[in-house]
């Protein structure tokens, strides 16, 4: 990416924040429609002894869902690429489970797993889950077959194939499922929070919507939005480092 | 050591109602180098694919690789017609690919890939990628991935069919230079049939699809060659035969 | 289309097989039987929620769908404009939007408008994003071509680039789809007293584990529709494989 480039990012950012202080100020919005960014800074600063904790919380069970996951969903889809006629058999039903939004289930979550962390983590294991299954299965099994005939050439057998061959190459799309599933982990966990639970910014949204507190809402959506960024970010480096062929 | 290395008779196949290939019998000794030439989607590719144990030969055809019937996935170093070198693999982990396939001590086969490294003109590329690779090279990768796997009969599809004529005959001359080093058997398609008779002791030309044996035809020009062999007179003399008959049978391919 | 209800008949056989077979405590897990009976009890209550669902989720996901790409042509024509907009773009996609669900209600109040406008906010950005990279993905070379046959910039667009980016269009599609859903449903969880959304909230609050299990058949039989819509649309457009 060249320099030009980012300055416009940059520009266009500070652009944007920019527009949106100085509307805010001029047309002296209320706040419920929109406060100013400074608004939400100094209510986020100010509040940051009741943020940190939730967003410590949201951030422990995002993460740890994410490893679980993230660990199934890879094992599942290795599992599946080994064994073609059970994979015809579930995969159309896994497809279809996966069509139902996140918000459906996650009450049922809730009841079941009560409305502490361990209703989310299990949500979100669930979605990246399925998230990375499915992306991970796609690379396992749409690997070039003249490589596979060129490996058994050489007298490969199916597990060698699926470590030497299939693996690397299916990694791409691994990552690629890994860094989508780093957002909806952060979603499913705010969303789950929303609907229950003593501590986490979806709850910090939840309650300030009830108390009709505008800036707490968009404070708690700023710092969501941050670990959401450096979540992404951090993933994101790491794949562009391990499928450095690209 | 038995007299042929291969031998191979009345091996066919069909692809549902596509005849891929006709009755093929043909027997080759060891350490000769064979050309196969033939009109496009005649089954060479095909015939390569049951020699390297891919694919079975429909029922009623043999197989013997040093006079034994028997499994040949494994036994035959095959080289397919793209190089399919592995992206996340350097050049000497893609050269290795094979050893480790089959579990060959770590540090011996690395010790003979670098050697081996130099006389593929691969030195001081051993830690490059294969997209920082020309064409040639990626071919010389893939060909040395091949001699690595040591088997004494190696199969090579169209290895010089995406290069350009000038690095062509460079790699020609050093194919012939790095066999008459490692004498292993070659068998070779091409769609050159200067390329076919510069390299071989034996031209074999298949017919239209339903492939089959056309003409078999023994190269007894001097070793070693170079490039002022392709317009010597005797040189032009057997590819004006051998024109001959693949012309027919490309007409053929056309029209069918 | 058997094709397509044959996974989901086989998943009623597994759960109805795993309740009577395992014994599962219907706290957990209902006969399958049990709540087809409360949905078919209450039919034009769970026909209603279905419909005012999935319309608020359709014209978001439609509007979103129609935004996103004609803001992704616009950019091809306008290189400033999408430098500086992009990277907001990027960084606005790992925003857990969902959030935004709250203020959105604020805004609209307790309207459709509300709901549809959380989900075009989720089907837009995936939509652009996806359409840009389809149309980076062209050739280089084919764009000369097709300049060298005298073809302007509005013909290059309509014939070559807006194709070539249909796949990953409807790759972007396919996602939002269920994502738009979601985003309706929790637009509901702000007051709503209609839709999945509304009834999956009332069935939690109260423990009411059949009619919860009923809320979620309905939001699969939403997404399910929405699914079925982009397929549809996708089988009759992209006849082609998108070439590696
Ligand atoms: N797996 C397959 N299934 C069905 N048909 C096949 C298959 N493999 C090859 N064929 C058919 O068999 C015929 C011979 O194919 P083959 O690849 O062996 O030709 P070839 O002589 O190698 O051609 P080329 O010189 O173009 O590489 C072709 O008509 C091809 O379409
Ligand atoms: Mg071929």
């Amino acid at each position: 990416m060249n320099r030009a480039v980012i300055l416009r990012g940059i520009l266009g950012a500070v652009l944007l924040i920019g527009a949106w202080e100085f509307s805010v100020r001029f047309f002296a919005l209320p706040q419920w429609i929109l406060p100013p960014p400074s608004g939400i800074l100094a209510t986020a600063w100010s509040g940051r002894a009741a943020l940190l904790p939730a967003a410590a919380m949201t951030a422990y069970e995002a993460l740890s869902g994410y490893a679980i996951g993230a660990v199934l969903g890879v094992g599942l889809a290795m599992l599946l690429a080994l064994a073609a006629p059970l994979r015809a058999v579930l995969l159309p039903m896994v497809v279809a489970v996966n069509s139902i939004p996140v918000a459906a289930y996650a009450p049922l979550a809730l009841l079941w797993f009560g409305t502490g962390a361990l209703s989310k983590i299990i949500m979100v294991a669930f979605i990246v889950g399925f998230t990375v299954f499915l992306n991970a299965l796609d690379g396992l099994t749409r690997v070039d077959p003249a490589a596979i005939a060129l490996l058994r050439s050489f007298g490969a057998g199916r597990l060698r194939l699926l470590w030497t061959l299939r693996l690397p190459a299916a990694l791409p799309s691994i990552a690629t499922g890994l860094r989508i599933s780093t957002v909806r982990a952060m979603i499913v966990t705010l969303v789950t929070e929303m609907l229950g639970s003593q501590l986490g910014l979806g709850w910090t949204i939840f309650q300030a919507v009830l108390l009709i507190d505008f800036l707490q809402v968009w404070a708690a959506i700023l710092v969501a939005s941050i670990i959401s960024l450096l979540f992404f970010g951090v993933v994101s480096a790491i794949e562009r480092r391990v499928v450095f062929w690209r | 050591m038995t007299a042929t290395k291969l031998s191979i008779s009345g091996v066919g196949k069909n692809f549902g109602a596509v005849r891929a290939l006709d009755r093929v019998d043909l027997d080759i000794a060891p350490g000769e180098f064979v050309t196969l030439i033939g009109p496009s989607g005649c089954g060479k590719s095909t015939l390569f694919n049951m020699l390297a144990g891919l694919l079975e030969p429909d029922a009623g055809g043999t197989i013997l690789l040093d006079g034994k019937p028997g499994k040949l996935l494994g036994r035959t170093a095959f080289m397919p017609q793209r190089d399919l070198l592995l992206p996340w693999r350097n050049v000497l982990d893609n050269a290795l690919l094979p050893c480790e396939i089959e579990g060959l001590p770590r540090a011996e086969t690395r010790a003979r890939a670098e050697k081996m490294a130099v006389d593929f003109g691969l030195r001081g590329f051993e830690k490059h990628f294969p997209q920082q690779l020309s064409g040639g090279m990626r071919q010389r990768v893939a060909l040395m991935r091949t001699f690595m796997f040591e088997r004494d009969l190696m199969l090579l599809d169209e290895p010089f069919g995406a290069l350009d004529a000038l690095t062509r005959s460079m790699m020609q001359r050093w194919l012939l230079d790095i066999w008459a080093r490692y004498r292993r058997t070659i068998i070779f398609i091409t769609h050159d049939i200067d390329e076919a008779i510069f390299l071989a002791d034996r031209v074999v030309v298949m017919s239209a699809r339903p492939g089959r044996i056309k003409l078999d035809r023994r190269i007894e020009l001097p070793r070693p060659r170079d490039a002022h062999l392709l317009t010597a007179p005797e040189f032009t003399a057997i590819k004006r035969e051998l024109l001959d008959a693949v012309e027919e049978e490309s007409l053929k391919s056309f029209s069918a | 289309m058997l094709r397509a209800a044959l996974p989901i008949l086989l998943l009623f056989a597994l759960w109805e097989a795993a309740v009577v077979g395992l014994a599962i405590d219907p706290f957990y897990l209902p006969s399958i039987r049990v709540v087809a009976a409360a949905m078919q009890a209450q039919s034009g209550f769970y026909l209603d929620a279905y419909l005012v669902t999935l319309a608020e989720a359709a014209l978001g996901f439609a509007m979103g769908g129609l935004v996103g790409v004609a803001s992704a042509l616009l950019f091809t024509r306008l290189p400033m404009v999408k430098d500086m907009v992009l990277p907001i773009f990027i960084v606005s996609q790992t925003v857990p939007v969902i959030a935004f669900g709250a203020i959105v209600v604020l805004w609209f109040g307790n309207t459709l408008m509300a709901k549809a406008a959380i989900a075009f906010y989720l089907t837009f950005f995936p939509v652009t994003i996806n359409t840009l990279a389809g149309i980076a993905a062209v050739d280089a070379r084919q764009v000369a071509l097709l300049r060298s046959f005298g073809a302007g910039q509005g013909a290059v667009m309509r014939k070559l680039l807006l194709p070539a980016a249909l796949p990953r269009i409807f790759t972007a599609l396919r996602l939002s789809a269920s994502l738009a859903l979601a985003g309706a449903i929790v637009g509901e969880w702000f007051g709503a007293t209609r839709g999945v959304g509304a009834m999956l909230l009332a069935a939690m609050f109260n423990e009411q584990i059949v009619s919860l299990w009923a809320s979620i058949l309905v939001a699969a039989a939403v997404g399910g529709t929405l699914f079925a819509a982009v397929a549809l649309a996708e089988r009759a457009m992209v006849f082609w494989r998108e070439e590696l």
